[in-house]
Parts: C-alpha cells; structure tokens; sequence
C-alpha cells in the first residue's frame, strides 16, 4: 500500500508508480529478470530473517502515516493551542476557507509559482543539457557546476537571493544598471515578489531537470542520429523530430517531481519573503504555517495543508497521463 | 559527439556554457566576497569588487566570548550552537537511517517476501510527503511526550526524510551487484550472515559512503522540520533566518553564516559527485 500523498484512487497508483517502475526497470531490465527467475526457482515462503530486516523501517514509517492521517482528522476538528476541549467539526473549517478571499489567493499564488517555475525549468533544463552534451571543452571541465544550486540547503538559498535582490545595495540592480536599467524593487514590491520567486527557483532547479534530461540524451543510440543526417535533416529538424520525443519522457518524469516539490515549496518562500509584501507570494504551505503556528489554529492550518495535498496530487496525476501520454510514441 | 564542428561554433559554444556556468556560481562568489567585507563596503553603491578582506564576520558569529561588541554595532548571535545541533542532528540521522535502511534495502533487492513491491513504493512515496502536513500534528504529539527540542525527537522526525532515500539508494546499489557472487559463496558453504558480511558489504561499501553524503547533505538542508519542532537544538538553517533582523541587515555577518552553511555541499560536491548525481535525480532515473 503507498501512503497517500502518492495515491489518492488505485487508478493514480497504477499510473504515478507505474511511470516511475517502466522507465526504471527499462534501464535495469537485467536486475528484474534475475527477480523473475530467482521467484519461479523457489516456491514463496515466508522469510522471518528477511521480515525481521525490513520491519523496523517500514514500522518508523508507518508512524509517519499515521501521522498524515492524524493530521487529516485534525483539519475536521476545532483545535487551537491551549484549548483544553476539542471538537469534531467536520468540514466547517473548509466551508469557512472557501468564504475567504485569502484562500483563493493562496490557491492561485501556489499554482502560479509550481507552474510557472516548473515550465520555465523544463524549457531551460533541455537547452542546458544539449549545450552540455556538446561536449565543448568548457561543458567537460564546468560540468560539476550544474549539481551547485542543488546541493545548497534551500534555505541559504533564499537567503543568499534576499541579499542580493536587496533595492538599496543589492548587486542584481548594479546589474541592471551597466545595462541601463533602472532599479528594480525585486521581492520588496507586490508586484514583482512573485516573479523574483519564480527566478530563484528556476535558478535553484533548473539543474535537476539538466541532470535527468541528459541522462536521457545519453540513452538515445548514436545511430539513430546519425540514420537522420544521412537523410538530410537538419540539426533542429534532428531535435526537433527525433531527440525531443525520445527525451520528451525524461522531461516529465522531472516535471511530476519538481511539480510536486514546488507545489509544496515552503523554505525558499519563507526564507524571501514570508508570503508577503501584503499576500502577493502566499502560498498554501507558507499560509498554513502561519495559520496554525502564528495564529496557533492547528485545525484551520491542517486544512489549508490538506487541500494543498489535493492539489499536488492533481497536478502530479495530469502529468503522468501526460507523460503515458508521450510514453507509446517512444517504444 | 559532432567532430566536424568548425572553430568558430566551438569558440561561440563555449562561450555559452561559461555563461550559464558563471550564472550559476557567481552568487555563490559574490556571496563569498561580500562575507569578506565591512558593513560599510556593502552598502557602499556601486558595489566595491576590490577591497582589503577582513575576518571579522565569521568572529562575530562564533566568538561567543565577544558576541556583540561588532566594529558597526551590537549584533547578539551564537552561530557555534546551531552548528553543533546541525552536524549532531544530521550525523545521527546518517546513523540510524544507515542501521535500519540498509538491511531494508538488501531484503527488497535479494529475497522474496509478501507485497515486496508494495513495500517499496510505500517507501519510495515518503519522498513526496507532505512535511507540514506530517508536523502538525506532531508538533502536540512532541509537546505531549516530551520530545519536543531534543536531539532524539529531531533525529526521529528526520527519518521521514532520509530512511526512504537509504532504503532506495541501497537497494538501487545491491541490485548493481552480481547474485553469482553471493550464489557462488553460498555454494561453497558460507552461511548467509557470512556472505552479507564479507562479500556483499565490502562491495557495497563505496556505493553506502555515497549514500551517507546525500542523506547527510539532505538533513543539512533541512528548515521546516527543525523551525517547528526545535528552539534551543534548532538547526543551523533556522538560526540562518533569524540573522535577518527585519530593519537592521547585517548583510556582511549573514554572508558569513552563509559560507558556513554552503561550505560543507561544495565539499561534499569535490568529495563524490557521481554519487551525489545519482542520488538527487534518484526515482526519475537509476
């Protein structure tokens, strides 16, 4: 059984794993044939060395779920810090949520942030990646830079951006300024906060769709390229025509993880600007933090997290239809 | 791939890749820089690339002895504890998501047991957990029992991260071992606890060191979990955040504790980049 955030219906199950168990065992299909004949060899038995190994982690783990669900009651219920009595309410918080202006903001700045972020990601995750794959003698020596952003806790990556988005003394507007722009109120002004967000984590994971896209050019034989030069295709005829369909899974495979990451994207929004100025970058996650830990409405926050799990599961249920969408046209 | 490239293209191609190299470290240089400056030189417009470095930041953050008493005002900080709590925290997660991860990671790869796949997708589902929606609620389960602020309720939370990460990673890297091996052993005699612990371990070894810097790195990275459920043992991520005085910014001494929290990733990179690769895209590909 997945735990829930995976798998709302069977049908989300059978598809979302399902994605990730093809592309994985089309690379290691030798480990699975080996599972295959090693079950035919020997009739199943039960292996208590082998339960014994494993129960401890599945056991820690089966506690986190109890606690999704556990958090899940908790958004059915009236809960506030040092409220001695706690009452079943059933679906009054989201009843009230939905009355409320804040919600839908929250709803659209999260969405807007996790589908903004995650398209300009995969558009420059491929044009990084075939500019690496060319192999120049700078893509050989500079490619350890790509991991960078990756590696740095997301935190120190608000952070760092803060520093130097700052109006005053901030480096981004010296920038800006040798090439004759004015300054730039960057996350300090409601209208440009959202979209200073976006750019910090499209800087931040922009690499994680280049390293999993390249991956994926590396898997494309040299033959099939070379069978469309002798025809006459062009170079972007080339990529256009035979390289993107063949990566095109790889690119969605990153999207459903980045998708759902960004969706629930909390450090680099807190770190900047804490859902403000005003509720310009509120995302659900941000909100549902201050809701239950500033305000200390543990019931009303754990329903905000609630309905930004639905829709994490939403979006990651449409891109892998997307993705066995393109997967046939491959094979 | 394109040996027929001309020299021009490949003048122009380069050129390419090292402003997308730049681009992606020069914040990190700047950042650097900027940890090495006066308060003043930071504010100084346009900004100053050549300057006389000073140490002084990093003193501010550690002298604990000192802390306040800065060149450019009073700063109350104490950087040393929320390192310890990071390095402690991370460690131990490390530690017990190695003892109880690896052993789950070779079942799933080697034996036969009920719902095995089941099992796995289970775990591998945690990486998409929702951590707020986990932390809640045991954020009064931690006030109720007692585990609030301690290292063993962080090192326990922190499992939800990085034990489904081993387990995978682990599994991923048994399965890169032959079966004839073990087969072979276990054909010449040797009991199965005896082949785990000389045959599988000793070629497992690299592939658990580089799982260990990712899971490590992973705990390092961590803010939600530490922000809600810690205040003295908190993280070095949480402690990051509030050098960020609102009204006051102390951006020099910020830069400082940056470097401190970025120095230990950029090393790890040096360390095992082929691992690291594999770990952070792991789930997408093999």
């Amino acid at each position: 059984m997945p735990p829930p955030w995976i798998s709302m219906s069977v049908e989300m199950y059978s598809s979302g794993l399902d994605a990730i168990v093809t592309l994985q065992s089309s690379v290691s299909q030798l480990a699975s044939a080996q599972d295959g004949a090693a079950k035919s060899a020997s009739p199943p038995r039960l292996d208590w060395w082998s339960i014994a190994a494993i129960a401890p982690a599945v056991l820690i783990l089966l506690g986190f779920l109890f606690l999704f669900f556990y958090g899940v009651f908790q958004s059915l219920t009236d809960l506030k810090f040092g409220r001695p009595l706690v009452h079943f309410i059933g679906l009054t918080n989201y009843a009230a949520l939905i009355k409320t202006d804040d919600f839908w903001n929250s709803v659209r700045a999260t969405l807007v942030y996790a589908g903004s972020a995650v398209l300009a990601e995969a558009v420059l995750g491929v044009a990084l990646a075939k500019l690496f794959a060319t192999e120049v003698f700078l893509a050989r020596v500079m490619r350890p830079v790509i991991l960078l952003p990756l590696v740095l806790p997301p935190m120190s990556v608000a952070l760092m951006w803060t520093t130097m988005m700052d109006p005053q003394s901030g480096i981004l507007n010296y920038l800006l300024s040798l090439v004759g722009m004015g300054r730039f109120a960057w996350i300090s002004d409601p209208a440009t906060a959202m979209i200073s967000l976006v750019l910090i984590d499209i800087w931040t994971y922009t690499p994680f769709f280049t390293l999993i896209i390249f991956a994926g050019l590396q898997g494309i034989n040299e033959e099939i390229r070379e069978a469309a030069r002798v025809n006459g295709a062009k170079g972007w005829a080339t990529f256009l025509y035979i390289e993107l369909p063949l990566i095109a899974p790889y690119i969605l495979i990153a999207a459903v993880f980045r998708l759902i990451e960004s969706l629930n994207q909390f450090d680099i929004i807190f770190g900047t600007t804490q859902g403000g100025p005003g509720n310009s970058t509120s995302v659900l996650s941000v909100r549902a933090y201050i809701t239950a830990f500033q305000n200390l409405a543990f019931g009303r926050g754990a329903a905000l997290m609630v309905v930004n799990w639905i829709i994490v599961l939403a979006g990651a249920f449409l891109t892998v239809k997307l993705w066995r969408y393109v997967r046939p046209r491959v094979s | 791939m394109r040996l027929n490239r001309s020299g021009s293209t490949n003048i122009a191609l380069n050129l390419l890749v090292g402003i997308c190299a730049l681009t992606l470290a020069f914040p990190l240089i700047w950042i650097l820089l900027m940890s090495l400056k006066q308060q003043g030189e930071v504010m100084a417009w346009p900004p100053k690339f050549i300057f006389s470095p000073t140490l002084e930041n990093f003193r501010v953050l550690f002298d604990a002895a000192q802390a306040g008493a800065t060149s450019y005002g009073t700063i109350k900080v104490d950087f040393l504890t929320p390192v310890t709590n990071s390095v402690a925290i991370a460690l131990g997660s490390v530690f017990v998501s190695m003892l109880l991860g690896v052993p789950a990671g070779y079942v799933l790869a080697r034996r036969d047991i009920p719902m095995k796949e089941d099992i796995a997708f289970f775990i591998l589902g945690f990486r998409f957990a929702p951590a707020l929606l986990v932390v809640i609620p045991l954020f009064n389960v931690f006030q109720t029992i007692g585990l609030y602020d301690t290292y063993l309720g962080m090192i326990w939370v922190y499992q939800v991260v990085t034990l489904p990460m081993i387990v995978w990673l682990s599994r991923s890297y048994i399965e890169d071992i032959p079966k004839d091996i073990e087969e072979a052993a276990a054909m010449d005699g040797a009991k199965p606890v005896r082949v785990i612990l000389h045959i599988v371990l000793p070629l497992l070894k690299p592939g658990l060191i580089g799982a260990s810097l990712l899971i490590f790195l992973l705990a390092w990275h961590n803010f939600a979990l530490g922000l809600i459920l810690s205040s003295t043992k908190a993280p070095v991520t949480v402690a990051l955040l509030k050098l960020l005085n609102p009204g006051v910014q102390f951006y020099p001494v910020m830069a400082a504790g940056l470097v401190v929290t970025m120095i230990i990733p950029v090393i790890l990179i040096v360390m095992g980049q082929r691992h690291l690769e594999r770990g952070l895209t792991f789930g997408a590909v093999k």
